[in-house]
C-alpha cells in the first residue's frame, strides 16, 4: 500500500517502469499526486524567486552598482514580485490544499479531479511564458508587478514582454480559478457522512474562504489584464488619458484583485500554523469557532480596503478616511487569530520539532509584519511611508516571515505523510534559524531604511544608505543559505528507501483527531481504506438528531 | 538564547539609523527626525502617537510567545492543559484592539483632513510636472521654469503645489515634509507647504520607468529677502547653482556683491 507512489496504475502495467512511472504522473487525476506536482512545481519556481531576489541584493550591495542596467533591474524586481506571488505562493499553498483537503474532509479525492489536473497544467505554459519574456526583443515587463499603466502601455514599454506577462497571468489567473471551483464544490459536496461544516479543521475553512476570494477577485485581475492587452494591442482607450480614459481605473481593478490576492496567500498560512501549533503544543485548537469567524471576517473585509494601496494617488479625503478606516479593522480579526494561537501553546506540553519551531517563528515575525501594517494602514503616516522600503519590509514580514514559513512548517510537518519520509530534524534546525534570522534581519532593517527616506523600486540610492542596504543584502544571504540547506535535505531524503511510517508519524492525534492522520503514510489510493466515521474526528458525541 | 538575532538587529538598526543622522550632515532629512513642515511635524507626532498605542500589544504578545516558548516546554511528568475556549477572554480580546485602532483613527483623520486641504490663505503657487526622468517647476505668478533644477521656495510661507505629469505616473517625495503626492498625467491634485529655511533632497516615489531610481529632487526654502532676489536673479536670465542658492540660505549677501 505504502509503495503506491511507485506503483502506476494496470494501465501501463506491461511498459517499462520509468516510462509507465512518468506517463502515469503526466496523466494522474490524483489529487495527492497532483498537489505533489503543484508543491514541486513551486520549489523550481523559488529557486528562480530566489534568484531574482539575489540579483536585486547584489545590485544593492553598493550604491551606483554597475551590475544590472536600470531596465534590466527593473525587469527582475518585476518578475521577482510575479513569480513569488503567482508561481510560489499560490501553487505551494494550492499543491497542500490539494493534497491535504480531501484527506481532512475523508473523501476520496477532490469534486473534479479531471479539471484539477487541468488547472495544475495550466501553470505549465504560464511559468513557460513569463521566463521565456525574459529573452524576447526589448526584454521582460518592467512595470513593477502592480505594471501600472500608462507605464505599461505599448507607448511607453513596447516590448512584447507585457503582453507575454499578461498572457501568463491569464493562464495562471485561470488555473486559480478553476482550482477555487474545484475547491469550493469539494468543500460543500464531498465531507464524509456526519461531518458538519464547523467540524472542519482549519486548513479546510481557510482553504475554502480563500477559494471564495479567489473567484472574486482573480475574474477582476483577468479583466483589467484583458483591457490592458487591447489597449496595448488593439488600440482601446481604457487607460489612455489622451482619448479619455483613466490610468487610475487600473489602479483600483488591480487593487481590488491585489489586496483579496494578499489575503489569499495568507489565509491557507493561518490553517496551516493552527495544525502545526496544536499538534506539537499537544492540546486541541483554542477558540475554533472564533477562527472560523476571524477567517471568514478577513476574508469579508479584504474586499474593502483595496485603496489603501492609492493613498497618495489624490483621492478624495473621506475615500482616504474609509479605506484607513477598514484598513485598520483587519487587525482585529488578525489579532484574535493571534492571540488565539498563543492561547494554543499555552499551557501545552510542546515539542520542539522544525514544525513548530517555523510555526512559532510564524507567529514572532508576523506580529511584527501586522504591527507595521498598522502604520500604512493610518493614511495620515502612509503619506510618507507609502511607496518607500517600509512597505516593501512589511509585505515581505508577512510573505517571506508568514506565508513562506508556513510553508516551510508544512513542508516539514506532512513531508513524512506524503513521501513516508522524515526530513532531518538535525538539518531543520539549521534551515530554520538562519531562515527566521535572515527574514528578521533583512526586512527589519528595510523599515528603517523607508522612514530614513530610501523609496521602493530604485536600482541605486543616495551614500547615507549604504550600511543599511548591506545589512538587507547580509539577510538575504541567510535566507539563501537555509533555502540551499533546504533543497539539498529534500532531495538527499527523496533518494532514500521509504522508512515504514505509522499512520501518525508524529505521535499527535489522539489530541488532534484530524483526519490526515488517521490514514496510512502515505495515504493509499483513494485515501480511505473505509470510509471515515465521526468519531475519527468528533472530540465528544454529541446527540444524533432524531 | 532564542531571539539574540533579533535583538542584534534591532541595536544594529537603531545605532546605524542614530549613526548616519549624526554621521553625515548632508543625510536626507525625514519627517521622522527633522520635520520641515507643519504637516511633517503632525506626522511625526502621529506616528509616535500611534507606535505608543501598538507599542504594549507587540511587547506584550511577543513576551507571551516567548514565556510560553520557555514554560510549557515538553517535560517528563508534565500534561498538557485541556482548555479549548473561554468566551469573556476573546470578547475582551476582540474589543480591547477595537477600542485602540478608534484611538488610532480619530487623531489620524483630522491629520488626513489637514494633509489634502490646502489652506485658502496660501501665497504662492508652484506646479509640479513630472517628466521620464526629472522634474519641472513652473511659477505661474512670475513666469519663471525650472527644468531639471532644484525647486526653490519662499521659507515660511505658505505655498501651494499642484501636482501634474507629462508622460507616467510620478510621485513627488521630499521626507522632510512629511507627504508625498503622485504625479499623474491628465490629472491635477494640490497640496501645500510651509517649509522651514533650509535644503532638502527627495526623490521621485513611484516607478516611472529605467531611472526611476535617479529622478532626484533638490528643494531650497529661502528666507523672504534671499528669496525675492532669487526670483529677480531668475527673471534677469541667471540660474544660481545649487551652491550658490545654499549660500543664500545665510542671507542675501552673495547676490548683493554684484549690484
Amino acid at each position: 500500500m505504502a509503495q503506491y507512489i511507485e506503483q502506476p496504475l494496470t494501465l501501463y502495467s506491461r511498459w517499462p517502469k520509468p516510462l509507465a512511472v512518468l506517463v502515469d504522473w503526466l496523466t494522474t487525476t490524483d489529487h495527492k499526486k497532483i498537489g505533489i506536482m503543484y508543491l514541486l512545481y513551486s520549489l523550481l519556481m523559488a529557486i528562480v524567486g530566489g534568484a531574482m531576489a539575489g540579483m536585486i541584493r547584489s545590485q544593492l550591495a553598493v550604491p551606483d552598482n554597475t551590475l544590472l542596467r536600470p531596465e534590466l533591474y527593473n525587469e527582475i524586481l518585476t518578475l521577482h514580485g510575479t513569480i513569488m506571488i503567482f508561481f510560489v505562493a499560490m501553487p505551494a499553498l494550492a499543491g497542500f490544499g490539494n493534497y491535504l483537503v480531501p484527506i481532512l474532509i475523508g473523501a476520496r479525492d477532490m469534486a473534479f479531479p479531471r479539471l484539477n489536473a487541468f488547472s495544475f497544467w495550466l501553470l505549465v505554459p504560464s511559468g513557460l511564458l513569463m521566463l521565456a519574456s525574459l529573452f524576447v526583443e526589448g526584454g521582460a515587463a518592467a512595470a513593477g508587478w502592480t505594471s501600472y499603466t500608462p507605464l505599461a502601455s505599448k507607448q511607453y514599454m513596447a516590448t512584447p514582454g507585457v503582453d507575454m506577462w499578461i498572457f501568463s497571468l491569464h493562464l495562471a489567473g485561470l488555473s486559480s480559478i478553476l482550482g477555487a471551483v474545484n475547491f469550493i464544490v469539494t468543500t460543500l459536496n464531498m465531507r464524509a457522512p456526519g461531518m458538519r461544516l464547523m467540524e472542519m479543521p482549519l486548513f479546510v475553512w481557510a482553504w475554502f474562504v480563500t477559494a471564495t476570494l479567489i473567484l472574486v477577485a482573480i475574474p477582476v485581475l483577468s479583466g483589467a489584464l484583458t483591457m490592458l492587452l487591447t489597449d496595448r494591442l488593439l488600440g482601446t482607450n481604457f487607460f489612455k488619458i489622451s482619448e479619455g480614459g483613466d490610468p487610475l481605473l487600473w489602479q483600483h481593478l488591480f487593487w481590488f484583485f491585489g489586496h483579496p490576492e494578499v489575503y489569499i496567500v495568507i489565509l491557507p498560512s493561518f490553517g496551516i500554523i493552527s495544525h502545526v501549533l496544536a499538534a506539537f503544543a499537544h492540546k486541541r485548537i483554542f477558540g475554533y469557532p472564533g477562527m472560523v469567524i476571524a477567517i471568514a471576517a478577513i476574508g469579508i473585509v479584504g474586499y474593502l480596503v483595496w485603496a489603501h494601496h492609492m493613498f497618495t494617488t489624490g483621492l478624495s479625503t473621506l475615500s482616504l478616511i474609509l479605506f484607513s478606516a477598514f484598513s485598520m479593522v483587519i487587525a482585529i480579526p488578525t489579532g484574535v487569530k493571534v492571540w488565539s494561537w498563543l492561547a494554543t501553546i499555552w499551557g501545552g506540553t510542546i515539542r520542539f520539532t522544525t514544525p513548530m519551531k517555523f510555526a512559532l517563528g510564524f507567529i514572532a515575525l508576523f506580529i511584527l509584519g501586522g504591527m507595521g501594517g498598522i502604520f500604512l494602514a493610518n493614511a495620515a503616516v502612509d503619506f510618507s511611508l507609502h511607496d518607500t522600503y517600509f512597505v516593501v519590509g512589511h509585505f515581505h514580514y508577512v510573505f517571506a516571515g508568514g506565508t513562506v514559513v508556513a510553508l516551510l512548517a508544512a513542508t516539514y510537518f506532512w513531508f513524512p505523510k506524503m513521501t513516508g519520509r522524515f526530513l532531518s530534524e538535525k538539518l531543520g534546525t539549521w534551515v530554520f534559524w538562519l531562515f527566521f534570522s535572515g527574514v528578521l534581519l533583512s526586512f527589519l532593517v528595510m523599515h528603517f531604511l523607508g522612514i530614513l527616506g530610501m523609496p521602493r523600486r530604485v536600482y541605486t540610492y543616495r551614500p547615507e544608505f549604504t550600511s543599511l542596504n548591506q545589512l538587507v543584502t547580509a539577510g538575504y544571504v541567510l535566507q539563501l543559505l537555509a533555502g540551499l540547506l533546504l533543497l539539498f535535505d529534500i532531495f538527499r531524503t527523496l533518494l532514500k528507501p521509504k522508512q515504514d511510517l505509522p499512520p501518525d508519524p508524529w505521535g499527535i492525534n489522539e489530541v488532534q483527531k484530524t483526519l490526515d492522520w488517521a490514514t496510512s503514510s502515505p495515504p493509499p489510493p483513494y485515501n480511505f481504506e473505509r470510509t471515515p466515521t465521526p468519531d475519527q474526528w468528533r472530540y465528544e458525541p454529541k446527540e444524533q438528531a432524531a | 538564547m532564542l531571539r539574540k538575532p533579533a535583538w542584534a538587529a534591532f541595536v544594529i538598526g537603531l545605532l546605524m539609523t542614530s549613526g548616519c543622522r549624526f554621521a553625515d550632515p548632508e543625510s536626507t532629512t525625514t519627517w521622522l527626525f527633522d520635520p520641515a513642515t507643519p504637516i511633517a511635524e503632525e506626522v511625526r507626532q502621529n506616528f509616535w502617537y500611534t507606535a505608543s498605542l501598538i507599542a504594549p500589544f507587540l511587547i506584550l504578545a511577543e513576551a507571551l510567545l516567548l514565556y510560553a516558548i520557555f514554560r510549557f516546554r515538553n517535560r517528563a511528568g508534565r500534561k498538557p492543559a485541556a482548555f479549548h475556549e473561554n468566551v469573556k477572554l476573546e470578547v475582551f480580546w476582540t474589543l480591547v484592539p477595537a477600542i485602540t485602532l478608534v484611538m488610532i483613527a480619530v487623531p489620524s483623520f483630522r491629520l488626513v483632513h489637514k494633509i489634502t486641504h490646502v489652506p485658502a490663505d496660501t501665497e504662492l503657487e508652484v506646479q509640479v510636472f513630472g517628466h521620464q526622468f526629472f522634474w519641472r517647476y513652473e511659477y505661474p505668478e512670475y513666469g519663471i521654469t525650472l527644468s531639471d533644477e532644484p525647486l526653490v521656495l519662499p521659507a515660511n510661507k505658505k505655498v501651494a503645489l499642484t501636482f501634474s505629469s507629462v508622460d507616467v505616473i510620478h510621485s513627488w517625495w521630499v521626507p522632510a515634509f512629511g507627504f508625498k503626492q503622485d504625479a499623474n498625467p491628465g490629472r491635477v491634485a494640490t497640496r501645500w507647504v510651509q517649509v522651514k529655511p533650509g535644503y532638502y533632497k527627495g526623490q521621485c516615489a513611484e516607478l516611472c520607468g529605467a531611472l526611476h531610481g535617479v529622478m532626484w529632487i533638490e528643494v531650497v526654502a529661502l528666507p523672504e529677502e534671499a528669496f525675492r532676489e532669487w526670483v529677480r536673479a531668475r527673471k534677469r536670465g541667471e540660474a544660481p547653482s545649487i551652491e550658490e542658492l545654499r549660500a543664500m540660505l545665510s542671507g542675501p549677501q552673495v547676490a548683493k556683491q554684484e549690484d
